[in-house]
Protein backbone atom coordinates (compact mmCIF):
# COMPACT_ATOMS: atom_id res chain seq x y z
CA UNK A 1 0.00 0.00 0.00
CA UNK A 2 2.13 2.57 -0.85
CA UNK A 3 -0.50 5.38 -2.03
CA UNK A 4 -1.85 7.15 0.61
CA UNK A 5 -5.88 6.68 0.91
CA UNK A 6 -8.13 10.04 0.94
CA UNK A 7 -8.05 12.16 4.09
CA UNK A 8 -4.16 10.72 5.51
CA UNK A 9 -2.06 13.91 4.72
CA UNK A 10 0.98 12.83 6.38
CA UNK A 11 2.77 9.55 7.28
CA UNK A 12 4.02 9.88 10.31
CA UNK A 13 5.80 6.92 10.87
CA UNK A 14 6.91 4.22 8.17
CA UNK A 15 6.66 0.51 8.00
CA UNK A 16 10.22 0.30 8.50
CA UNK A 17 10.17 2.54 11.15
CA UNK A 18 7.11 0.37 12.80
CA UNK A 19 9.24 -2.91 12.35
CA UNK A 20 12.56 -1.91 13.64
CA UNK A 21 11.36 -0.48 16.98
CA UNK A 22 8.95 -3.04 17.06
CA UNK A 23 11.77 -5.91 17.41
CA UNK A 24 13.61 -3.41 20.07
CA UNK A 25 10.77 -3.80 22.11
CA UNK A 26 10.24 -7.26 21.68
CA UNK A 27 13.93 -7.34 22.99
CA UNK A 28 13.20 -5.39 25.71
CA UNK A 29 10.21 -7.03 27.25
CA UNK A 30 11.80 -10.67 26.62
CA UNK A 31 14.87 -9.00 29.03
CA UNK A 32 12.59 -7.44 31.65
CA UNK A 33 10.58 -11.22 31.85
CA UNK A 34 13.12 -13.20 31.50
CA UNK A 35 12.64 -16.60 32.89
CA UNK A 36 8.77 -15.58 33.72
CA UNK A 37 6.08 -16.50 31.49
CA UNK A 38 3.97 -12.69 31.15
CA UNK A 39 0.66 -12.47 30.22
CA UNK A 40 0.18 -9.73 27.58
CA UNK A 41 -3.34 -8.45 27.51
CA UNK A 42 -4.16 -6.53 24.28
CA UNK A 43 -6.65 -3.48 24.23
CA UNK A 44 -9.07 -4.09 22.01
CA UNK A 45 -8.94 -3.05 19.05
CA UNK A 46 -6.78 -0.67 18.78
CA UNK A 47 -3.81 -2.84 19.90
CA UNK A 48 -4.42 -5.74 17.53
CA UNK A 49 -1.38 -4.96 14.63
CA UNK A 50 0.62 -4.14 17.10
CA UNK A 51 0.41 -7.18 19.55
CA UNK A 52 1.08 -9.05 16.90
CA UNK A 53 3.97 -8.26 15.28
CA UNK A 54 5.15 -7.65 18.83
CA UNK A 55 4.47 -10.94 20.29
CA UNK A 56 6.68 -12.46 17.16
CA UNK A 57 9.74 -10.62 18.54
CA UNK A 58 9.73 -11.67 22.02
CA UNK A 59 11.59 -14.37 22.68
CA UNK A 60 10.22 -15.61 26.04
CA UNK A 61 6.74 -17.57 26.74
CA UNK A 62 4.42 -15.48 26.73
CA UNK A 63 0.78 -15.96 26.91
CA UNK A 64 -1.92 -13.45 25.29
CA UNK A 65 -5.58 -12.52 26.12
CA UNK A 66 -7.53 -9.64 25.54
CA UNK A 67 -10.09 -6.94 26.87
CA UNK A 68 -12.19 -4.37 25.68
CA UNK A 69 -13.74 -1.41 27.22
CA UNK A 70 -17.14 0.79 26.16
CA UNK A 71 -16.42 3.62 24.05
CA UNK A 72 -16.87 7.24 25.57
CA UNK A 73 -19.04 7.42 22.28
CA UNK A 74 -21.42 5.41 23.81
CA UNK A 75 -22.02 7.96 26.67
CA UNK A 76 -24.63 9.54 24.88
CA UNK A 77 -26.63 6.88 25.09
CA UNK A 78 -28.47 6.06 28.25
CA UNK A 79 -26.51 4.88 31.11
CA UNK A 80 -23.23 5.93 29.84
CA UNK A 81 -20.34 4.59 31.47
CA UNK A 82 -17.48 2.79 31.47
CA UNK A 83 -17.63 -1.03 31.43
CA UNK A 84 -15.73 -3.99 30.22
CA UNK A 85 -17.57 -5.59 26.88
CA UNK A 86 -15.19 -8.03 26.44
CA UNK A 87 -13.48 -9.35 29.63
CA UNK A 88 -10.14 -11.38 30.21
CA UNK A 89 -10.54 -15.59 29.28
CA UNK A 90 -8.24 -16.04 32.34
CA UNK A 91 -7.57 -15.43 35.95
CA UNK A 92 -4.82 -12.76 36.35
CA UNK A 93 -4.10 -13.33 40.02
CA UNK A 94 -0.55 -13.63 40.67
CA UNK A 95 0.49 -13.17 36.86
CA UNK A 96 2.89 -10.76 35.57
CA UNK A 97 0.18 -8.62 33.31
CA UNK A 98 1.69 -6.72 30.66
CA UNK A 99 -0.97 -4.48 29.34
CA UNK A 100 -1.13 -3.61 25.84
CA UNK A 101 -2.24 -0.43 24.14
CA UNK A 102 -2.26 0.66 20.92
CA UNK A 103 -1.98 4.39 21.65
CA UNK A 104 -2.48 6.53 24.94
CA UNK A 105 -3.54 9.79 25.33
CA UNK A 106 -5.58 11.19 27.90
CA UNK A 107 -5.07 7.88 30.15
CA UNK A 108 -8.43 7.36 30.57
CA UNK A 109 -8.77 4.17 29.08
CA UNK A 110 -5.64 3.20 30.52
CA UNK A 111 -6.52 4.38 33.79
CA UNK A 112 -9.65 2.57 33.81
CA UNK A 113 -8.02 -1.14 32.98
CA UNK A 114 -5.09 -0.82 35.40
CA UNK A 115 -7.66 0.16 38.07
CA UNK A 116 -9.94 -2.52 37.05
CA UNK A 117 -7.02 -5.55 36.48
CA UNK A 118 -5.07 -4.08 40.13
CA UNK A 119 -8.05 -5.14 42.05
CA UNK A 120 -7.52 -8.95 40.20
CA UNK A 121 -4.44 -8.62 42.48
CA UNK A 122 -1.83 -9.89 40.09
CA UNK A 123 1.68 -10.14 40.84
CA UNK A 124 2.73 -7.43 38.67
CA UNK A 125 1.22 -4.88 36.48
CA UNK A 126 2.90 -3.07 33.36
CA UNK A 127 1.84 -1.15 30.36
CA UNK A 128 3.24 -1.35 27.11
CA UNK A 129 1.92 1.34 24.50
CA UNK A 130 2.64 1.39 20.72
CA UNK A 131 1.95 5.31 20.65
CA UNK A 132 2.09 7.75 23.68
CA UNK A 133 0.28 11.06 22.96
CA UNK A 134 1.62 12.40 26.02
CA UNK A 135 0.75 16.30 25.10
CA UNK A 136 -3.04 15.16 25.79
CA UNK A 137 -2.38 13.47 28.98
CA UNK A 138 -4.62 13.83 32.00
CA UNK A 139 -4.25 10.38 34.31
CA UNK A 140 -0.23 10.10 34.68
CA UNK A 141 -0.04 6.22 33.37
CA UNK A 142 3.26 4.71 34.48
CA UNK A 143 4.63 3.40 30.56
CA UNK A 144 7.09 0.57 30.87
CA UNK A 145 7.69 0.00 27.42
CA UNK A 146 6.90 2.76 24.73
CA UNK A 147 7.06 2.92 20.73
CA UNK A 148 6.78 6.21 19.78
CA UNK A 149 6.05 9.89 21.14
CA UNK A 150 3.70 11.46 18.74
CA UNK A 151 2.66 14.61 18.57
CA UNK A 152 -0.58 15.84 19.24
CA UNK A 153 -2.43 15.23 15.93
CA UNK A 154 -4.69 12.76 14.94
CA UNK A 155 -3.45 9.74 14.49
CA UNK A 156 -4.53 6.70 12.40
CA UNK A 157 -3.09 3.25 11.03
CA UNK A 158 -1.54 0.37 11.99
CA UNK A 159 -4.56 -0.59 14.39
CA UNK A 160 -5.80 2.81 14.86
CA UNK A 161 -9.01 3.86 13.97
CA UNK A 162 -11.24 6.89 12.66
CA UNK A 163 -14.83 5.64 13.13
CA UNK A 164 -13.48 2.15 13.01
CA UNK A 165 -12.04 2.61 9.28
CA UNK A 166 -7.85 3.33 8.42
CA UNK A 167 -6.97 0.37 11.05
CA UNK A 168 -5.28 -1.77 8.03
CA UNK A 169 -2.78 1.14 6.65
CA UNK A 170 0.84 -0.33 7.72
CA UNK A 171 2.05 2.72 9.00
CA UNK A 172 1.23 5.36 11.59
CA UNK A 173 -0.74 8.68 8.83
CA UNK A 174 -2.14 11.85 10.43
CA UNK A 175 -5.44 12.12 9.51
CA UNK A 176 -6.91 15.06 7.51
CA UNK A 177 -9.03 17.96 10.13
CA UNK A 178 -11.37 18.14 6.98
CA UNK A 179 -12.22 14.13 8.41
CA UNK A 180 -12.20 14.55 12.01
CA UNK A 181 -14.23 17.71 11.35
CA UNK A 182 -11.31 19.60 13.23
CA UNK A 183 -11.13 21.94 10.41
CA UNK A 184 -14.61 23.55 11.53
CA UNK A 185 -12.68 24.75 14.95
CA UNK B 1 -34.29 34.95 38.24
CA UNK B 2 -36.33 37.39 36.08
CA UNK B 3 -35.57 38.90 32.81
CA UNK B 4 -36.95 41.72 31.07
CA UNK B 5 -35.95 41.06 27.14
CA UNK B 6 -36.11 44.66 24.86
CA UNK B 7 -37.14 45.35 21.52
CA UNK B 8 -36.90 48.58 20.23
CA UNK B 9 -37.64 50.67 17.17
CA UNK B 10 -35.09 52.96 16.71
CA UNK B 11 -36.29 56.60 18.05
CA UNK B 12 -38.97 54.45 20.34
CA UNK B 13 -37.11 55.91 23.10
CA UNK B 14 -36.50 52.04 24.35
CA UNK B 15 -33.64 52.66 26.01
CA UNK B 16 -34.47 55.37 28.20
CA UNK B 17 -36.95 53.45 29.66
CA UNK B 18 -34.88 50.18 29.57
CA UNK B 19 -32.52 51.86 31.46
CA UNK B 20 -34.60 53.76 34.24
CA UNK B 21 -36.52 50.28 35.06
CA UNK B 22 -33.77 48.35 35.43
CA UNK B 23 -32.93 51.36 38.17
CA UNK B 24 -36.57 51.21 39.48
CA UNK B 25 -36.51 47.16 39.74
CA UNK B 26 -33.06 46.66 40.26
CA UNK B 27 -32.38 44.87 37.31
CA UNK B 28 -28.91 44.39 35.80
CA UNK B 29 -29.13 46.06 32.23
CA UNK B 30 -27.52 44.33 29.92
CA UNK B 31 -25.90 46.70 26.93
CA UNK B 32 -23.17 46.42 25.53
CA UNK B 33 -20.88 48.12 27.81
CA UNK B 34 -22.39 45.04 29.75
CA UNK B 35 -21.33 42.66 27.38
CA UNK B 36 -18.09 44.20 26.94
CA UNK B 37 -17.47 43.45 30.70
CA UNK B 38 -18.46 39.95 30.30
CA UNK B 39 -16.53 39.45 27.53
CA UNK B 40 -13.71 40.44 29.59
CA UNK B 41 -14.19 37.51 32.37
CA UNK B 42 -14.52 35.10 29.75
CA UNK B 43 -10.79 36.27 27.90
CA UNK B 44 -12.74 37.71 24.84
CA UNK B 45 -11.24 41.33 23.89
CA UNK B 46 -13.40 44.39 23.14
CA UNK B 47 -12.49 44.03 19.45
CA UNK B 48 -13.92 40.79 19.17
CA UNK B 49 -17.12 41.70 20.64
CA UNK B 50 -17.37 44.69 18.24
CA UNK B 51 -16.55 42.56 15.74
CA UNK B 52 -19.26 40.37 16.52
CA UNK B 53 -21.91 43.03 16.59
CA UNK B 54 -20.53 44.62 13.43
CA UNK B 55 -20.40 41.31 11.82
CA UNK B 56 -24.18 40.40 12.78
CA UNK B 57 -25.94 43.67 12.46
CA UNK B 58 -24.53 44.37 8.78
CA UNK B 59 -24.55 41.18 7.45
CA UNK B 60 -28.15 40.87 6.38
CA UNK B 61 -28.78 37.91 8.29
CA UNK B 62 -26.11 35.85 7.08
CA UNK B 63 -22.95 35.27 9.67
CA UNK B 64 -19.85 32.93 8.91
CA UNK B 65 -19.68 29.76 11.42
CA UNK B 66 -17.14 31.51 13.44
CA UNK B 67 -18.99 34.50 14.24
CA UNK B 68 -21.74 32.27 14.82
CA UNK B 69 -19.46 30.50 17.03
CA UNK B 70 -18.60 34.01 19.18
CA UNK B 71 -22.36 34.95 19.20
CA UNK B 72 -23.56 32.03 20.74
CA UNK B 73 -21.17 31.97 23.58
CA UNK B 74 -22.34 35.59 23.88
CA UNK B 75 -25.81 34.25 24.19
CA UNK B 76 -24.55 31.58 26.62
CA UNK B 77 -23.17 34.52 29.03
CA UNK B 78 -25.95 36.01 29.09
CA UNK B 79 -27.99 33.10 29.89
CA UNK B 80 -26.18 31.72 32.64
CA UNK B 81 -26.14 35.81 33.90
CA UNK B 82 -29.66 35.06 34.01
CA UNK B 83 -29.14 32.02 36.61
CA UNK B 84 -27.78 34.80 38.81
CA UNK B 85 -28.84 37.89 38.43
CA UNK B 86 -32.93 40.36 37.44
CA UNK B 87 -31.81 41.65 33.67
CA UNK B 88 -33.17 43.94 31.55
CA UNK B 89 -31.22 42.62 27.95
CA UNK B 90 -31.51 44.96 25.14
CA UNK B 91 -32.07 43.22 21.75
CA UNK B 92 -28.76 41.01 20.86
CA UNK B 93 -31.49 38.35 20.20
CA UNK B 94 -33.09 38.03 23.69
CA UNK B 95 -36.19 37.56 22.42
CA UNK B 96 -35.45 34.15 20.84
CA UNK B 97 -32.70 32.93 23.52
CA UNK B 98 -35.39 33.46 26.13
CA UNK B 99 -38.42 32.96 24.27
CA UNK B 100 -40.76 30.57 26.20
CA UNK B 101 -38.81 30.83 29.30
CA UNK B 102 -41.08 31.18 32.55
CA UNK B 103 -39.95 34.77 34.74
CA UNK B 104 -39.77 37.14 31.68
CA UNK B 105 -41.39 39.77 30.42
CA UNK B 106 -41.01 40.31 26.18
CA UNK B 107 -41.21 44.44 25.53
CA UNK B 108 -41.32 46.36 22.26
CA UNK B 109 -41.36 49.80 22.01
CA UNK B 110 -42.75 51.11 18.57
CA UNK B 111 -43.85 54.42 17.14
CA UNK B 112 -44.85 55.88 14.01
CA UNK B 113 -42.04 56.19 12.01
CA UNK B 114 -42.51 59.87 11.38
CA UNK B 115 -42.34 60.38 15.75
CA UNK B 116 -39.14 58.12 16.05
CA UNK B 117 -37.41 60.16 12.96
CA UNK B 118 -38.33 63.52 15.00
CA UNK B 119 -36.93 61.87 18.09
CA UNK B 120 -33.89 61.12 16.20
CA UNK B 121 -33.64 64.32 14.94
CA UNK B 122 -33.48 66.09 18.41
CA UNK B 123 -31.49 64.11 19.97
CA UNK B 124 -28.42 63.37 17.75
CA UNK B 125 -28.69 66.64 16.01
CA UNK B 126 -29.63 65.49 12.57
CA UNK B 127 -31.19 66.60 9.41
CA UNK B 128 -34.09 65.41 8.78
CA UNK B 129 -32.66 63.72 5.81
CA UNK B 130 -29.91 61.79 8.35
CA UNK B 131 -31.79 60.88 10.79
CA UNK B 132 -34.47 59.35 8.18
CA UNK B 133 -31.77 57.43 7.44
CA UNK B 134 -30.22 56.46 10.76
CA UNK B 135 -33.52 55.32 11.79
CA UNK B 136 -33.82 52.89 8.25
CA UNK B 137 -29.80 51.50 8.96
CA UNK B 138 -30.81 51.04 12.98
CA UNK B 139 -34.39 49.03 12.15
CA UNK B 140 -32.72 46.68 9.38
CA UNK B 141 -29.65 46.24 11.91
CA UNK B 142 -31.75 45.52 15.00
CA UNK B 143 -33.76 42.87 13.28
CA UNK B 144 -30.85 40.95 12.07
CA UNK B 145 -29.77 39.28 15.48
CA UNK B 146 -32.82 37.42 15.79
CA UNK B 147 -32.69 36.50 12.23
CA UNK B 148 -29.31 35.35 12.61
CA UNK B 149 -29.51 32.94 15.79
CA UNK B 150 -32.87 31.91 15.84
CA UNK B 151 -34.80 32.63 12.84
CA UNK B 152 -37.12 34.81 13.90
CA UNK B 153 -38.56 37.88 12.84
CA UNK B 154 -38.33 40.61 14.58
CA UNK B 155 -41.98 42.09 13.27
CA UNK B 156 -43.30 38.63 14.55
CA UNK B 157 -45.97 40.20 17.36
CA UNK B 158 -46.46 36.82 19.32
CA UNK B 159 -42.88 37.48 20.30
CA UNK B 160 -44.04 39.96 22.50
CA UNK B 161 -45.93 40.19 26.06
CA UNK B 162 -46.11 43.54 25.77
CA UNK B 163 -45.88 46.35 23.12
CA UNK B 164 -45.87 50.07 23.98
CA UNK B 165 -46.67 52.87 21.40
CA UNK B 166 -44.07 55.78 23.05
CA UNK B 167 -45.48 58.28 21.05
CA UNK B 168 -49.13 57.59 23.10
CA UNK B 169 -47.88 56.37 26.30
CA UNK B 170 -45.11 58.62 28.24
CA UNK B 171 -41.74 57.56 29.23
CA UNK B 172 -43.52 57.34 32.93
CA UNK B 173 -46.49 55.77 31.94
CA UNK B 174 -44.43 53.07 30.41
CA UNK B 175 -42.08 52.48 33.68
CA UNK B 176 -45.83 52.03 35.13
CA UNK B 177 -46.81 49.86 32.74
CA UNK B 178 -43.99 47.42 32.95
CA UNK B 179 -43.95 47.61 36.47
CA UNK B 180 -47.61 46.68 36.58
CA UNK B 181 -46.99 43.72 34.20
CA UNK B 182 -43.90 42.34 36.31
CA UNK B 183 -46.31 42.48 39.56
CA UNK B 184 -49.20 40.89 37.32
CA UNK B 185 -47.07 37.94 35.88
CA UNK B 186 -45.36 37.44 38.65
CA UNK B 187 -42.25 37.39 37.11
CA UNK B 188 -39.88 37.86 39.65
CA UNK B 189 -41.80 34.94 41.75
CA UNK B 190 -40.96 32.36 39.15
CA UNK B 191 -39.05 29.55 41.10
CA UNK B 192 -35.71 29.30 40.41
CA UNK B 193 -35.98 25.21 39.72
CA UNK B 194 -38.98 26.29 37.04
CA UNK B 195 -36.46 28.48 35.31
CA UNK B 196 -33.60 26.20 35.03
CA UNK B 197 -35.49 22.93 34.28
CA UNK B 198 -37.57 24.40 31.78
CA UNK B 199 -35.39 26.48 29.52
CA UNK B 200 -31.44 25.67 30.50
CA UNK B 201 -31.29 22.17 30.66
CA UNK B 202 -32.31 21.04 27.13
CA UNK B 203 -29.12 22.50 26.42
CA UNK B 204 -27.35 20.81 27.97
CA UNK B 205 -26.10 17.04 28.27
CA UNK B 206 -28.61 14.76 30.45
CA UNK B 207 -25.92 13.98 32.38
CA UNK B 208 -23.95 16.03 34.88
CA UNK B 209 -26.05 18.73 32.94
CA UNK B 210 -27.27 19.92 36.14
CA UNK B 211 -26.79 23.90 35.41
CA UNK B 212 -23.95 24.42 37.57
CA UNK B 213 -21.84 24.18 34.75
CA UNK B 214 -20.97 27.48 32.60
CA UNK B 215 -21.11 25.92 29.14
CA UNK B 216 -21.46 22.66 27.12
CA UNK B 217 -18.21 22.63 27.18
CA UNK B 218 -17.39 21.78 30.57
CA UNK B 219 -21.00 19.96 30.86
CA UNK B 220 -19.59 17.66 28.22
CA UNK B 221 -15.88 17.22 30.34
CA UNK B 222 -17.63 16.30 33.56
CA UNK B 223 -19.68 13.94 31.72
CA UNK B 224 -16.47 12.49 30.44
CA UNK B 225 -14.76 12.34 33.66
CA UNK B 226 -17.79 10.70 35.04
CA UNK B 227 -17.90 7.88 32.05
CA UNK B 228 -14.59 6.58 33.42
CA UNK B 229 -15.37 7.00 37.02
CA UNK B 230 -12.54 9.67 37.70
CA UNK B 231 -13.77 11.63 40.92
CA UNK B 232 -13.45 15.02 40.51
CA UNK B 233 -14.90 18.36 42.02
CA UNK B 234 -15.97 21.57 40.20
CA UNK B 235 -14.64 24.65 40.81
CA UNK B 236 -13.51 23.94 44.73
CA UNK B 237 -10.96 26.70 45.12
CA UNK B 238 -10.82 30.11 43.99
CA UNK B 239 -7.11 31.28 44.18
CA UNK B 240 -6.13 34.98 44.88
CA UNK B 241 -3.43 36.22 42.16
CA UNK B 242 -3.92 39.75 43.45
CA UNK B 243 -4.61 42.03 46.47
CA UNK B 244 -4.50 45.73 46.99
CA UNK B 245 -3.02 47.59 49.69
CA UNK B 246 -6.19 46.22 52.66
CA UNK B 247 -5.42 42.57 51.51
CA UNK B 248 -8.76 43.21 49.28
CA UNK B 249 -8.75 40.99 46.52
CA UNK B 250 -8.39 42.51 42.85
CA UNK B 251 -7.57 39.49 40.69
CA UNK B 252 -8.74 35.86 41.08
CA UNK B 253 -8.94 32.77 39.41
CA UNK B 254 -11.19 29.59 39.92
CA UNK B 255 -10.01 26.71 37.87
CA UNK B 256 -13.20 24.44 36.42
CA UNK B 257 -12.56 20.93 37.41
CA UNK B 258 -9.90 19.07 40.49
CA UNK B 259 -9.03 15.52 40.04
CA UNK B 260 -8.08 15.02 43.92
CA UNK B 261 -6.72 11.42 42.50
CA UNK B 262 -4.34 13.00 40.38
CA UNK B 263 -3.63 16.34 42.56
CA UNK B 264 -4.32 18.06 38.93
CA UNK B 265 -6.55 21.33 38.24
CA UNK B 266 -7.87 21.75 34.93
CA UNK B 267 -9.32 24.72 33.25
CA UNK B 268 -11.22 24.53 30.10
CA UNK B 269 -11.35 27.53 27.79
CA UNK B 270 -13.92 27.04 24.53
CA UNK B 271 -11.88 29.88 23.23
CA UNK B 272 -9.37 29.88 20.04
CA UNK B 273 -5.60 29.11 21.75
CA UNK B 274 -4.95 32.81 20.16
CA UNK B 275 -7.59 34.85 22.32
CA UNK B 276 -6.81 33.40 25.54
CA UNK B 277 -4.02 35.41 26.36
CA UNK B 278 -5.70 36.84 29.26
CA UNK B 279 -6.52 33.05 31.07
CA UNK B 280 -2.89 32.33 29.88
CA UNK B 281 -1.85 35.17 31.77
CA UNK B 282 -3.89 34.16 34.64
CA UNK B 283 -2.22 30.69 34.59
CA UNK B 284 1.01 31.67 34.06
CA UNK B 285 0.53 33.74 37.75
CA UNK B 286 -1.13 30.98 39.10
CA UNK B 287 1.83 28.72 38.73
CA UNK B 288 3.88 31.80 39.74
CA UNK B 289 2.35 32.18 42.75
CA UNK B 290 1.44 28.41 43.41
CA UNK B 291 4.44 26.46 42.30
CA UNK B 292 2.68 23.79 43.99
CA UNK B 293 -0.41 23.32 41.86
CA UNK B 294 -0.26 21.10 38.74
CA UNK B 295 -2.74 22.77 36.40
CA UNK B 296 -3.61 21.99 32.25
CA UNK B 297 -5.52 24.52 30.31
CA UNK B 298 -7.64 22.60 27.89
CA UNK B 299 -7.79 24.72 24.75
CA UNK B 300 -10.80 24.47 22.36
CA UNK B 301 -8.51 22.92 20.26
CA UNK B 302 -8.15 20.32 22.85
CA UNK B 303 -11.54 19.86 23.62
CA UNK B 304 -12.65 19.48 20.32
CA UNK B 305 -9.85 16.84 19.69
CA UNK B 306 -11.02 14.81 22.02
CA UNK B 307 -14.70 14.95 20.81
CA UNK B 308 -13.06 14.02 17.69
CA UNK B 309 -11.36 10.98 18.74
CA UNK B 310 -14.77 9.56 19.62
CA UNK B 311 -16.05 10.72 16.18
CA UNK B 312 -18.57 13.24 18.20
CA UNK B 313 -18.08 15.64 15.95
CA UNK B 314 -19.80 15.09 13.91
CA UNK B 315 -22.74 12.31 13.96
CA UNK B 316 -22.49 9.96 16.96
CA UNK B 317 -20.67 6.61 16.07
CA UNK B 318 -19.49 4.04 18.12
CA UNK B 319 -15.74 3.85 18.14
CA UNK B 320 -13.33 2.24 19.93
CA UNK B 321 -9.90 2.86 20.53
Amino acid sequence: MSDKPEGIVEILIDRETISGRIEELGREISAAYKDRTPLLVGVLKGCVLFMSDLVKEITIPVEMDFISLMSYADAHRPSGAARITKDLDCVIEGRDVLLIEGIIDTGMTAGYLLRNLEARRPKSIRVCTFLDKEARRILRIPITFRGFKVPDRFVVGYGLDFRQLYRNLPYIGILSDAITGLNRY
Amino acid sequence: MAVITVFREPGAMGKEVAARIAGRLGFSLVDRAKLVQLSGEVDLDEARLLHVEEAISKGGGKIDPETEGYARLFQDLIAQLAEEQDLVVLERGAQGLFRDRPGTLHVRFVAPRKFRVAQVKNREGLSERNALRLVRTLEAERTRYLRALYHLSAADPTLYDLTLRMDRVSVEQALNIIVTAVEEMGIRQAPREKIVENTLKPHLPEKGGNGRYVNDAESEFARFLEFYHIPFEYEPRTFQLETDAEGKTMEAFTPDFYLPEQDLYIELTTLKQSLVTRKNRKVRKLRRLYPEINIRLFYQRDFYSLMAKFGLLGEPVANER
